[in-house]
Parts: C-alpha cells; structure tokens; sequence
C-alpha cells in the first residue's frame, strides 16, 4: 500500500516487497517454524542417506543378541568408543564387561548397500573398530536387529510416504475440485455427493475396508503403494471440497472480475490470479496433512495389514512394543514412538507457522 | 493553550470533560505511532462538540480514550491528561473507571450490528446497563420507556427479540436506548450514522437532537461529515493526523473556515439546497500512521502550501475570541 | 426446528444406503471368504463346502447377498455371524454402545479439561500460562495415539492401578451393582483418558483463538463501555460468543474422534466397533464389517446432528434459519 506521492520529497516510501517476499520475511520471524524446518530437513537427509549413516542393515538378524541394551558411548583417549556388554542367564540380560573399549571408527566399510537405491556401497559412516562388537546406539529387538538401523531404514518409508500422499490426494482434490467448481451441474452434484460420503465414513473404518480388499501380505513395494493410493483416496475428498469452495468463490472476486474486464484470456486468470491465490492454502493444508499419512501408516503397520517383516517401518516397529512386559524391560522398543513424535511435532511446528504467516491479518 | 469556548457564550458550569495535551502511541512491531499528538479541548455540561475529520486522524481514539476504552497494547499513552468532572481519568482504579463508563459517559458506536451482543436479547441487554447504574429502576417496565424514548414501535414485543431481528436503524435506537439507560450527563456518538441508510441517518440525527433537548445531556459526536455539524453540534474541532488543525464555534466554523484542510473538507461534502460550488475532492491520500510528513502534516495535499510550510509544524493559535487554528496564513 | 431434524434424520438414509453399499462391495472383493481356511481340510469334501457356502448365501454374485442384507438390516436384523457363531445384531450393538461410551466419556473429558485451559490461556495471552498451555498443546497433537495407548498400557501394568484390556473384570458376576458399576468405571479411565488427550490439543488452541477474537469484537468495546467489570466482559459477553464456533468444530471432531477411538479399542482391546471391525476383517466376516462400518457412519452422523442442535440453541442467528 505504498503511494507515491509527487510532492513529498522527503517521504521515503519503503520498498515495494512482493507478497511471497512479505511471506518468508513473516515466516523467518517465527522460531519454532524455523526449528520445524530444520528438523525436517535434518530428518530427510539422514532418511535419504539412510544406509550410509546406519551401522547396520534393517534385516541383519543376531539371535544371540536378542534385546540388548542400547551401546554406552564412552571417551577413551580423548576419542569416542563404546563398551562391551556381557551376556549371561536365561531370558538374556547384559551387563557391560570389565576390560578394554572398543574405539568407534567413521568412514568405516561394512555391510553392503545400494546409496540413494542405485549406488552400490560399503562405507558406512561410523563403526566398532571391531566387527564383533555391536554397536547397538538404541538398542537390539527381538532378533537381535539394531534399532538405530531399522529407524533410519524406516524412515525412508514413513517419511516419504506423507510426501507422496499429499502429492496424489491434492492434485487428484484439486482436477476433481476445479473440475466440479468449473463444470458445476449434474457432474458438481454427484462428485460433491460422493466426497459426502467418504468424508461421512470415519477414517480409520475406511481404511481398513479398503485394506481388505487387497491380499494380506503382498510384496514390499506393492504394500507401499496400497497404503498411499489408500490414505490418498481417503483425503482428496476434503481437499477436492475447499477447492471447489475456492474456484468458486474466487471466479466472482474482484480482482479477477478486473483480469476479465481488461480483457484476459481464461486460462490466463487461471494461471495468474485464481491458481496462485489458492496457493497459499495449498502449501498450509499440504504441511499440515502430512503426518496424517504418517501416521495412517503408522496405524496400519502397527495393525499388522501394513508394511511387513522383515521390513523396517516406525509403525511396525511399534508393533513390537505390543507386549507390555518386554515394554517395561526394554523400554528402548518406543524409539520408533519417539521419531514418530518428533516427526509430527516439526510439521505441526512449520505448518503453523506456515499459516500465521500466510494469514496476513494475524500480524 | 488549552483553547476554551467563548467566555460569552452561556456555558457558564466548570466543564465536565477536560481534554488536555493528550498523546497516544500504537505499538506496531516494536514501533510506536503516533495516533493521536497533544490533543486539548473542553466540553461544558450540556454542550455539544463535534470531532471532524477523515478515518485515520484519531478522532475516534480520541473519544474512546475519553473512558480508557482503547485496549492497550497496543496503545500506549504517552502524555496529557483526560478529566472527568475534575478527575483524571488515567489515575482511576478499575472501579472509578466502572463507574464512570455508563455512570456518567455513555457510547454509541458506528456499526449497531456488530456493537450489540449477538446471543443476548436486546431488552436484557439494556437491562444489564440499568442493573449496573440505576438498579432501583432496573425493571421490564422501564426499558420499555426507554424503547419508547429512542422511538422503537411496538417496544413490548421488541424487548425479546435477538439484535439480528432488527434493522440497523432500531438496532442503533437500541444503543442509543441502552446508552441512556444509565442516565449519563455524557454522550459519545462514534459515527453514529455511517453505516445507516440516508433516510434512517436523518432519521437518528433528529432523535439525538431532540433527546438532547429534552434530557439535556452533553454531546461529544463523531463524524467525517460535515453535513450533521450544524445540526447538532455548538463547537467544532477539526482533526488531521492526530492534531487539532481547527476549533469555532460551529456557526463561525461553518461560515468562515479558516484552515486549508477545512475548506477542502468542506468543499468535498455536497451541501443540500445551497447554490452549490463544484464538488472538490482533496487531492492525495490521508498519511498513514507513522509515516506523517514533517512540518505541517497537510503540507503535501495543500493548495496553499509553501516553501516553509514543510520546515516546522505551526502552533494552534487563537486567530480570533474562541477561534483556534493552526496555519499560519490563514488570512490568506 | 422439528422439520430440520426430521430433514437431517430422512438424508441418513440414502448416505447409510451409500456406506453400506460401498463396504459391501469392498468386502465382494476382499480374496478369499470365511470358509477358504477349509479348503485345506482334506476331511471337508468340496460338496460340503459348497453345501456351508450356499447356506450362508456365499454361492450369490455380491448385489444379490447386498439385497438379502439390505432387507434385513433394515429391521435392524444383522443376520447371523458365522465367525462368531452368534446372532450378528447383539454383536454390534453391544460393541456399538462401548463405543459410544467410550467415545462420550471422553468427550466430556476432553472437552471439561480443554475449554477452562483453554480461556486461561486467552485471558493471560502471552504469558507462562499461555505458552505452557500451547506448548502443551504442540505435543498433544504431535504425540500419536498408538503410542500413547502403549505408554499408558506400560502405566497401567507397571504401577497395577488399572485393569489392561476389557469393560470388566472376568469376575463380574460375583460382585453386587455397585462394584460391578465401579469395576466398570475402572475399566474405561484409562483408555478415556488416552482418547481424550489426543483430543484435547485442538480444542484447547481453538478455544483459545476464538476468545482471543471475540474479545476484539466491536460488542466487547459496547460491554466495557457500559461500566461492566473486565469478569463479565469476559465470561459473560466475550465467552458466551467464542463458544459458537467451537460446536461448529465439535461436529468436525467427531471423525477424528472415532478413527482415535479406533485405535484406543484395538491397542488397549476395548471391545469397540473399531476392534470388531478389525476382528471381522481377520476372520473374513464381512456382514459384520459391513455393519460396524454403517454403524460408526451412523454414529458420526448423528453426532454432527447434535452439535448442530447444540449450535443451534446456543446460537440465536441460526436457530431462525
């Protein structure tokens, strides 16, 4: 709202800023925005690099290390090692063993894996300088599997799959949406009714019915897409309402009733003026919804009709905490709670900031 | 220089509101804006001013100060004093205060819609005001009295409706019936009839001047709209950007404005049945707060303007007995 | 306002004739039925097994067993569940009214916790108590609810001060009313309580907001003005209009409410609708699923009607609409 004003000289009127400049300038104002987003970006590229930073690989089993404690970090000489447990009695219970540490060495070559999914590669960031020393940094399941390991492997999944989710529910929400608000009619009529019905269904019911209809244990990656086309088809129906809500409402705003008068072609007031405006919306809601797809897989795979062993995912890694009794002795099985809190916590932390700073009025 | 009202007019009570070199800031990301800079005018019991000038020029914080309704933060106040009946108001105790508000200053407000509680019916609503300053008569048959004052047809069955019942002129009977309600000597008119309809503004304009007839309450009205001036009011102050630039008496005032932005102002209200000049709108835009020019702060929008007027700001000076403006070439 | 409810009650209709269909079609296309298990049985002859199948109507193309089950639901008769081996009706609602209480109890938890924290930490914006609260509330809703089942299941068996799993205890039928009443009390705390504080988060933050925003409203200024103390400004003018908004919400909590209970009944078994529904998928019993899906859409529906009526009441602009 800066005018300039000819006779004023000495008036100096402050920089014009855009409104994504006045956006981020409100955005980095907000400490607990930034802290999600640094989280966040941390999380990712460890997730990313997953198998570089993990000491071990997700399914590499010791069954004589069955729920060992997590590895005490020491210093010996000024540098990082670990302790050596002891194992002794039936069920297992360890104790750390009297005698020398064992250092922790960094760019160390270990177990095998491919980097980023196609790199084949062997150095892992840190390790025992010996290879028979575990190094457990959260502790061993069951199976004697290094939870660090399977966190940073489950990750991928967890991580990603709130990404991808939203990606498939908001443009599937926004072509339904923009077609119904655009079209109006007969088609409006029986899309809105059908987003009714979905939305009228508790989620979780929802999901599970649809669940049903797919074999219980399929491979891998197929599971990995039945749960995203699940929860995805599950959420473009709120999406695909507010958009419509917009298109609508936006096509007799001012603004673009000015864009048509000068004479604009439609898809220009498309592309300039009705998309950009609902863009703000959908940075907020895309934020804000992805730890209900984290979540849903979390829910899922804790259900056992999710992602399946030997897999790593931080919902069924949960599921291994099932039992109250190992809980109450190995309480290092809630890790994957921990990483899950820590994950929701950062895009409740973004998302709101997010939409503080969207929201003009609130400054 | 506190500017006082004529000595012969027949004023002759101590005043009942003292407004004396007020200053207030609005804190806005960690800057102070000055809204309302060294304000001073005194209202006589009985007496009716009205505040002229466009949105922004802290008018309305002005009034609202009066019975410390500005929420602060983010306002702040910096300076000068508010008396009523002889007592500061910024050195009441909530209680003072409590008492004050309705007891003796009553509001009415812009936007009778918004004003009104919407979940409340609006005879317990002025019940409320009555419980609270005339408990003994707080009863169902004197808010319909009430009702009947502002002139509400039908005010038995009006009593029970909800304030979204009504149309915006009985809801701002309404205010102005639970304003009075608690027998004030004070009534503070924020642009009472901006958001009404033509007819329904006349309309409210001739109850307030016929209620101050008959009750003989002070008047202390809002307005951009220099049409409702004569009218209503006995002095005219004529703010811009949080000063005084003008302060007569409203006959004076109206015959001969002397200050540039009053003409202008002025000029840009149509006037009904006069030989009508052209209408004149004010070329450029009301400053924003915190970004006044310096020196006189109408300098810029001035037909009149010269090289000094952009140096220093002018005094309000007494040009004549009760006449108060503050430009420098006012003769001219 | 009897028409717009018998208005709201007539849609229920085609949307649980919609639910129902589209779960019964799902369940027609789920792999394998209630009886593939004895297939492998070489002492069951595939004659028999077409015999149990055609009795249980499993030898129909799927519309036609949606028709047997739409004509006998609607006399609320839910057939019989073969998994279970009794009639499907008592089933349901059984598990129907667990959910229910469960979910009502912890409504009232939630929402008697929320809205006090919730106007404390509006009337002390920006103070301890406000960021406190929002603190808290960042961590309520970032904590999942699968975990926070599992650490309250780790308190109830670590300290013994409540009973894991259940409505009862397995003794119940020794004990007079009253301690079956408290027994059962016993029962629902905990899992309520996991309910609630899922949550809590955001009705609390809405509460919050909403007071924030009606305190700056024109009739705020109009009820200083009269010489009302800041209390009553408050909890009189201020509040009696953030409430509003807030039964709007209710309505919208109400899902989020029952897929939390979902969860609730399956980790810390809470014989719900949402662990029969698990139950029922496991043993290939569709009907049953079919059911307690309709009967948790039918619960939401109803739910947002109520807080419709509730907002309506409370709200003089929209009751005359």
């Amino acid at each position: 709202m800066t005018e300039t004003q000819p006779n004023t000289p000495e008036r100096q009127p402050s920089a014009p800023r855009g409104p994504w400049r006045l956006f981020w300038e409100r955005l980095r104002r907000k400490k607990l925005a930034m802290a999600g987003a640094w989280i966040l970006l941390a999380l990712y590229s460890v997730s990313l690099l997953a198998g570089f930073v993990a000491p071990y690989k997700y399914d590499r089993i010791d069954k004589e290390r069955s729920f060992h404690p997590p590895t005490r970090l020491t210093l010996q000489g000024g540098l990082p090692a670990v302790y050596r447990y002891e194992k002794f009695g039936e069920p297992a219970s360890y104790a750390i063993a009297e005698g020398p540490k064992v250092r922790l060495r960094f760019w160390v070559q270990g177990e095998s894996y491919t980097l980023l999914g196609f790199l084949p590669c062997s150095t892992h960031l840190f390790g025992a300088s010996d290879s028979q020393t575990p190094l457990f940094l959260l502790g061993a399941d069951q199976f004697g599997r290094d939870i660090f390991s399977r966190l940073l492997y489950g990750s991928q999944i967890s991580l990603s799959i709130g990404l991808i989710g939203i990606t498939l529910s908001l443009s599937l929400g926004m072509l339904i949406g923009g077609f119904a608000g655009y079209v109006g009619g007969s088609s409006d009529f029986v899309l809105m009714r059908l987003c009714e019905l979905i939305m009228s269904i508790p989620g979780l019911y929802l999901i599970m019915a649809l669940r049903s209809v797919f074999p219980a244990s399929i491979s891998s990656t197929t599971m990995y897409l039945v749960i995203v086309a699940i929860l995805s088809f599950i959420r473009w129906a709120s999406s695909a309402r507010v958009i419509r809500g917009m298109t609508l409402s936006l096509r007799e705003r001012q603004f673009v009733l000015a864009a048509r008068a000068l004479g604009q072609s439609r898809l220009q007031i498309v592309l300039k003026h009705i998309l950009p405006s609902t863009f703000s919306y959908v940075i907020v809601a895309a934020t804000l919804s992805v730890p209900y797809y984290i979540l849903g897989e979390v829910v899922m795979s804790y259900l056992n009709v999710g992602i399946q062993e030997p897999e790593a995912s931080w919902g069924l890694m949960l599921n291994a905490a099932q039992n109250h009794q190992y809980v109450q002795d190995y309480p290092w099985l809630l890790a994957p709670g921990g990483a899950i809190f820590l994950t929701v916590l950062a895009f409740n932390f973004l998302g709101d900031g997010l939409r503080d700073a969207a929201d003009a009025k609130s400054s | 220089m506190s500017p006082t009202p004529d000595s012969n007019t027949n004023f002759s009570s101590a005043p009942l509101l003292e407004v004396c070199g007020l200053q207030l800031d609005f804190l806005k990301d960690g800057q102070a804006l000055r809204a309302v800079d060294d304000v001073s005018f005194e209202l006589k019991a009985g007496e009716s001013i009205c505040l002229v000038g466009e949105s922004g020029c802290g008018k309305s914080v002005t009034a609202l100060s009066v019975a410390r309704l500005v929420p602060s933060p983010p306002a702040r106040y910096v300076g000068g004093q508010i008396r009523v009946n002889g007592k500061n108001v910024f050195e009441m105790s909530p209680k003072e205060l409590q008492q004050i508000r309705g007891g003796v200053v009553s509001y009415i407000f812009q936007e009778p819609g918004a004003s009104l509680n919407p979940v409340f019916r609006v005879g317990d609503q002025i019940l409320e005001s009555l419980k609270l300053h005339r408990p003994a008569s707080a009863t169902r048959e004197e808010v319909v009295q009430l009702l009947k004052l502002v002139g509400i047809p039908a005010p038995e069955a009006r009593i029970h409706d909800y304030p979204h019942q009504l149309s915006g002129g009985m809801q701002q009977r309404i205010m102005i019936a639970m304003a009075l309600a608690s027998h004030p000597r004070l009534l503070i008119a924020d642009e009472p009839t901006t958001a009404l309809d033509v007819t329904i503004q006349a309309q409210i304009i001739e109850l307030l001047k016929d209620l101050r007839q008959r009750i003989g309450m002070s008047l202390l009205l809002i307005t951009h709209n220099f049409g409702i001036v004569g009218d209503l009011a006995d002095r005219v102050v004529v703010m811009y950007a949080g000063q005084i630039v003008e302060l007569a008496a409203s006959a004076t005032l109206l015959a001969r404005p002397l200050h540039p932005y009053t003409r202008a102002l002025m000029n840009s209200v149509p006037k009904l049945g006069g030989e009508s000049d052209r209408l004149t709108a004010i070329p450029g835009n009301v400053p924003n707060l915190g970004s006044f020019p310096k020196g006189c702060r109408f300098h810029p929008r001035c037909p009149k303007a010269r090289a000094e007027c952009s140096e220093s700001v002018p005094e309000l000076r007494e040009v004549e007995p009760g006449h108060w403006v503050r430009c420098p070439f006012w003769m001219s | 306002m009897w028409t717009f409810i018998a208005r709201r009650l007539l849609y229920l209709i085609p949307l649980l004739i919609g639910v129902s269909l589209l779960t019964f079609l799902l369940m027609s296309l789920t792999p394998g039925d209630y009886f593939s298990e004895l297939e492998q049985n070489p002492q069951i002859s595939p004659a028999t097994l077409a015999q149990l199948r055609a009795k249980a109507h499993l030898d129909k193309p799927w519309y036609v067993r949606y028709g047997y089950w739409l004509a006998n639901a609607a006399r609320l008769d839910f057939g019989y569940s073969i998994a279970n081996k009794r009639p499907a009706s008592e089933l349901i609602f059984e598990r129907l009214w667990n959910t229910c209480l469960l979910s009502m109890a912890a409504i009232v938890l939630a929402w008697g916790v929320a809205i006090p924290l919730g106007i404390w930490a509006a009337v002390k914006k920006d103070g301890w108590a406000d960021r406190s609260c929002s603190l808290i509330a960042f961590v309520g809703l970032s904590i999942p609810e699968v975990l926070l089942a599992l650490l309250a299941l780790m308190f109830a068996a670590s300290t013994g001060w409540f009973p894991i799993g259940g409505t009862q205890s397995s003794d119940y039928f020794l004990m007079t009313q009253g301690q079956v009443l408290i027994d059962r009390l016993h029962h629902l705390i905990l899992p309520t309580a996991v309910l609630a504080a899922s949550e809590l988060a955001g009705i609390m933050r809405q509460m919050r907001s909403n007071l924030l925003d009606t305190l700056r409203a024109e009739f705020v200024t109009t009820a200083r003005a009269k010489g009302l103390r800041e209390g009553s400004v408050i909890y009189r003018h201020a509040l009696r209009n953030a409430i509003n908004p807030l039964l709007t919400m209710f309505g919208y909590s109400l899902a989020s409410l029952l897929s939390g209970a979902f969860i609730v009944e399956n980790v810390m078994a809470w014989p719900g609708l949402g662990r029969l529904t698990m139950e029922s998928l496991t043993k290939k019993d569709p009907e049953i699923v079919v059911a307690s899906v309709v009967m948790a859409t039918a619960l939401l529906v109803v739910g947002n009607l109520i807080a419709d009526l509730l907002l309506a009441w409370s709200d003089p602009r929209i009751r005359v609409k």
